[in-house]
Formats: structure tokens, C-alpha cells, sequence
């Protein structure tokens, strides 16, 4: 049960999106998928989750390839939250989140503990339109956890950008309790020290390359964020111990 | 039972309760061509069927029209999308006009019934604005509706053309066409057809209605979840454009009621696609039947009007009000 992205290439028009990427995601890990604007992790994730088929090479999901899967074998094994949820009509929260289920037997008790576990059950009954965005990115997460199977993959884009700091920090945790289970989570964000905190293994990408693909510690070097990002960083210590990498101000 | 399924249950309570009594109205319904007095009685059975095929073709197209309405809003995730904005209507009407004028050009019928030349205007203005109002593979809601008006103002155009080419004594039978209207004496034949259309349309849009449900989500979430949604859209598309072809046959063009019907619909059901449809049918029914009770009661000595025009008047509004009060979602 793995994940494996081989040699693909995509392009839109002129814009080279993705270059020969080939990178694995392996089953009870989170991989960070981390690059600056436009360095092609959505369009990256969108192959994943077998969205897009692109120009060259394939996204292999357990062994097949992912655009050519049924969309509802797809949907028992891979489980998508992207940047911007959208839902046009006035769906309760509890209605979203029910909808994860769409092609999967029916769950209540999936349903009620995913709602539970994103702090949900309060505004279960407000329609989804008329919540703030960090609201609505968890009621999005909740319809992927009541998704995905143990052992399957969950793919998310930037999912917890418009959070607040409380239910950032019960989402990741709950990321890492899903990868504990023996689900693979692949997951874009630009929070780096998010990404440190958080994720097993990084995936940095630029201009649609893959710069470095591996454990976060050793793929997260000062140099190799100033050569991508184009901005100096620095590693704080902090009284625990622990590190923070932050960007310095020249 | 739980609050939506009762919501439900009261709704279309409601809406069939409505639909039932301009069905009555429109059988009962009479005016004094004398004295313009309006009363309510049994018609003789001598011209009882006039009233009966009159009622049928407007339950007929008011439901047909408000299904594909409600296909078109959830496929396209777009409040604004009808057949009518779409330009789907004015391509089903340049459909039958052209076949009008090649018939009297040619003095061959084209077709014996106007449903086929309207079903080919209408999907060759489907594919045209579908095609059109993607960005990058992706259906642009705003492009959409853009290059719908667009294409819908061309095809008027044309049919103008059209009308001016025909000899001046058939301008007016065409304008009054134009303006939609509901005839009490229509082909059996069509009548069955364009019925078993609407009625079969309201049957797969309910049995869709989960898959419509899941369409509400953006295009890769609903992917994600388990939709095969390429399939889905084409399907649905060629079904509303079906469903308005059958309604432009029978009445020409009428707007408005693919646009509000399933607004209102949505008002007293809430979004669930299921019993979405049946409620935006009834309410396309209450819509179409009860303006054709109104243009029998209103007469300014010109001839009765033609029924474009009270659902023009009447949708125009309420849609404006949808738009002012945030009420009208997809």
C-alpha cells in the first residue's frame, strides 16, 4: 500500500508544471509536500489523486495507476482535501461531511466520530456557506476522514491555512494519529516549521522540479530554502530544545 | 423520521397542493367574451378539451422547463444557469424556425413534428456553449453564462432574420411565437412525446438526484468522493437540453421558469437533488399553469396574451429579489 509518483511531467500551455518528478510516499508516514507559489505541488497532488492525467509518467496508487482506476475503487483508497473547499448549495455541515461516503457504505457512527474529531458537532447543522473559511477546511477534513480506509491515503492541499492556531494543532494531531493507523498522508503546506514539527518526509519542489525528496530533517537545510525560496532563514533555539526555523530579515 | 425527511414530506405537500389548484383554476376558469366577466364553472364537454390540452401542455412544458433548470444549476454550479440564459432555448426556437422557413421555402414539411429540428438547435447551442465557457478544461461558471447570453442573443438574431425573410403575412403567427404561448390544440402525437419526456426527465433527475448531490462539490472534490462526473454532465446535459427542445416545440420560447422554479423550489425543500426535482417541476407547474389562469382573467381588447410575457413579468422580479437577498443558491 504506497503511493509512488514516477517520472511525471505536465505542462499548461507554455507554463512547465511538473519535470520528471518520481518520488514514494510510504503507508504510516506524513510527507510534506513543500515548494514556493507556482512550483507545481497542486498540480502534483491532482495527479495523485488521479484528477489529472499528466503528459508523461505516472502516479501509481497501491500497485495501479491512478487516473486510469474507476473513480469509486479510487475513492475506497484515496481521500482528497483540497486548498479551496467548495460546496455550491446549502448543505449542512453533517450533509458534507456525509458525502465522503458518497460512493463507500453508509456510516453514522464514521460520520459522528469525524465530525467529533474536528470539533464539528456544534455547528453540525449550519449550512456550509455560511461558515468562515477555517471552518469550512475542517468540515472538509472531516468528510476525508470519514473517507478513508486505516489503510488508505489521504492527500491535502494547504488544509489548514485559514485555521485557527487551537484546531491547527488538533488537525496535525490528528494527522498523525491517521499515519499511526497505518494510513499514508501526503499533505502540501508552506508552513516550514509546521512541516518540521509534523512530517516524516519532505518532498521540496521548484519551478515543477523535485529539488530533494527524504527524511524532513536531512531534506530541510538552510541552503537549500535560500536556493528555493530566495530568502534567507535561520535556526532559533528554543528553551525545550527544540528548533524553529524562521526566515531572517535581510 | 428525521427534520429534513419531514421538511421534505411538508414542502412538496405544499407545492402539489398549489399546482393542484391552478390545475383546477385553469379548468374552471372562464370569461365572458362580452362582458369580460370572469367566472368559475364546469366547460361544457363540447370545448372541455380545449381547456384539458391546454392544461396538460402547460404541466407538461412548466415541469420539463424547471427540471432542466435544476439539472442545469447543480451540473454547472452556477444559480444563473437555465436554459433560457444559457441560450439552450433560443437555439431549440432558431431550430424550429429555420425548419418553418425551409419548409415554406421548399413547400416540404421538414419534420412532422417540431421536436426534432428544436432538439437539434438546442444541443448544437449546448455543445457550442459548453465548449466555449471552459478555461484550461475547466467549466468557468462566469464564461459560461457570458458566452450563453452571447450565443443567445446570435441565435435571436438570426431567428429575426429569418422572420424578416418569411412573406409579411406570417410575421405575425412568428411574433406571436416568439413570445411563447399555449396552444389548446396541439398534436396529440407531440403532446405524448414531449409528456413522456418531462415525465421521464422529473424520474432520472430524482434518481440522480444523489449523484447531483455529490456535483455540488467542486470538481475535484466530487471526483475524490467517488463521482464519475464527465459522465454525469454530459448526460444530464443532454437530458435538460431534451427537456427544453420538448417545451420550446410546444409553447416556442417561455423564460424565466427554468431560472426561478427551482429557486423556489430550493426555498421550501432545501438543496437535496432528490426531491429537488420533483419540487422544482410542481413549482414549474404552479408557474406556467397559473400564468396561463392569469392571461385568462387579464385582457386589454388586443387578443389573449401571449404567456412569455407573465412569466417574464413575474420571474423577472422574484429573480431579482433571489439575487438582492443572497436566497438563491445553486
Amino acid at each position: 500500500m504506497s503511493v509512488r509518483v514516477r517520472d511525471i511531467s505536465h505542462r499548461y500551455g507554455r507554463v512547465q508544471a511538473l519535470e520528471s518528478v518520481t518520488a514514494d510516499a510510504a503507508p504510516g508516514r506524513i510527507t510534506a509536500v513543500l515548494g514556493p507559489n507556482a512550483a507545481g505541488k497542486s498540480t502534483l497532488l491532482r495527479c495523485v489523486i488521479g484528477a489529472l492525467s499528466p503528459a508523461a509518467g505516472c502516479v501509481l496508487i497501491d500497485g495501479e495507476p491512478a487516473h486510469q482506476l474507476p473513480t469509486r475503487k479510487l475513492a475506497g483508497r484515496v481521500a482528497y482535501v483540497p486548498q479551496r473547499p467548495q460546496v455550491s448549495a446549502a448543505f449542512t455541515v453533517r450533509e458534507v461531511v456525509e458525502l465522503g461516503r458518497y460512493a463507500l457504505a453508509a456510516s453514522r457512527r464514521r460520520i459522528d466520530e469525524a465530525l467529533g474529531e474536528l470539533d464539528l458537532n456544534e455547528i453540525a447543522d449550519r449550512p456550509f456557506p455560511t461558515l468562515s473559511v477555517g471552518q469550512q477546511q475542517r468540515a472538509t477534513l472531516a468528510r476525508a476522514v470519514a473517507q478513508i480506509a486505516d489503510d488508505g491515503h489521504l492527500v491535502l492541499d494547504e488544509p489548514a491555512s485559514a485555521m485557527d492556531l487551537r484546531h491547527v494543532r488538533s488537525s496535525t494531531a490528528l494527522l498523525r494519529r491517521l499515519a499511526d493507523g497505518g494510513a499514508t498522508v501526503l499533505v502540501a503546506m508552506h508552513d516550514l516549521t509546521l512541516a518540521l514539527s509534523l512530517a516524516d518526509e519532505c518532498w521540496l519542489l521548484d519551478h515543477g522540479r523535485l529539488v530533494a525528496a527524504g527524511p524532513t530533517t536531512e531534506v530541510i537545510s538552510i541552503e537549500r530554502l535560500h536556493e528555493v525560496f530566495g530568502v534567507g532563514f535561520e535556526w532559533i533555539e528554543r528553551p525545550d530544545g527544540g528548533r524553529v526555523l524562521l526566515p531572517t530579515s535581510a | 423520521m428525521n427534520a429534513t425527511a419531514r421538511r421534505h414530506l411538508r414542502g412538496l405537500a405544499i407545492l402539489t397542493a398549489l399546482a393542484a389548484i391552478a390545475a383546477v383554476l385553469r379548468i374552471l376558469i372562464d370569461r365572458d367574451p362580452r362582458d369580460g366577466v370572469i367566472s368559475l364553472a364546469w366547460p361544457h364537454p363540447k370545448y372541455a378539451w380545449v381547456r384539458w390540452t391546454a392544461l396538460a401542455v402547460g404541466a407538461t412544458v412548466g415541469s420539463g422547463l424547471a427540471t432542466s433548470g435544476v439539472l442545469l444549476q447543480a451540473l454547472l454550479r452556477n444559480p444563473l444557469a437555465s436554459p433560457f440564459i444559457l441560450g439552450i432555448t433560443a437555439g431549440a426556437g432558431l431550430g424550429v424556425m429555420t425548419a418553418m422557413y425551409i419548409g415554406h421555402l421548399t413547400g416540404v414539411t421538414v419534420a412532422s413534428s417540431s421536436v426534432l429540428p428544436a432538439l437539434a438547435g438546442a444541443l448544437a447551442v449546448m455543445g457550442i456553449v459548453y465548449s466555449l465557457g471552459q478555461r484550461r478544461g475547466w467549466l468557468d461558471p462566469v464564461s459560461l453564462v457570458l458566452v450563453g447570453v452571447i450565443v443567445s442573443a446570435i441565435c435571436g438574431a438570426l431567428i429575426m432574420l429569418l422572420q424578416h425573410l418569411v412573406p409579411a403575412g406570417l410575421h405575425g403567427e412568428i411574433t406571436r411565437w416568439m413570445m411563447g404561448r399555449i396552444p389548446e390544440d396541439t398534436p396529440t402525437a407531440s403532446l405524448v412525446l414531449v409528456g413522456g419526456l418531462s415525465v421521464a426527465g422529473i424520474a432520472i433527475g430524482m434518481a440522480m438526484g444523489p449523484a447531483m448531490d455529490a456535483a455540488t462539490l467542486g470538481d475535484d472534490e466530487a471526483r475524490s468522493v467517488g463521482l464519475a462526473l464527465g459522465p454525469l454532465r454530459v448526460w444530464m446535459f443532454l437530458l435538460a437540453g431534451a427537456l427544453t427542445a420538448g417545451a420550446v416545440a410546444l409553447c416556442g420560447p417561455i423564460g424565466f421558469v427554468g431560472l426561478l422554479a427551482p429557486h423556489a423550489a430550493r426555498l421550501v425543500l432545501g438543496p437535496h437533488h432528490t426531491s429537488l426535482v420533483l419540487g422544482a417541476a410542481l413549482a414549474g407547474i404552479i408557474l406556467v399553469v397559473g400564468a396561463d389562469v392569469a392571461r385568462q382573467a387579464i385582457d386589454f381588447d388586443a387578443g389573449r396574451m401571449p404567456i412569455g410575457i407573465f412569466t417574464a413579468l413575474i420571474g423577472g422580479p422574484a429573480f431579482i429579489w433571489l439575487l438582492r437577498t443572497g436566497r438563491g443558491q445553486a
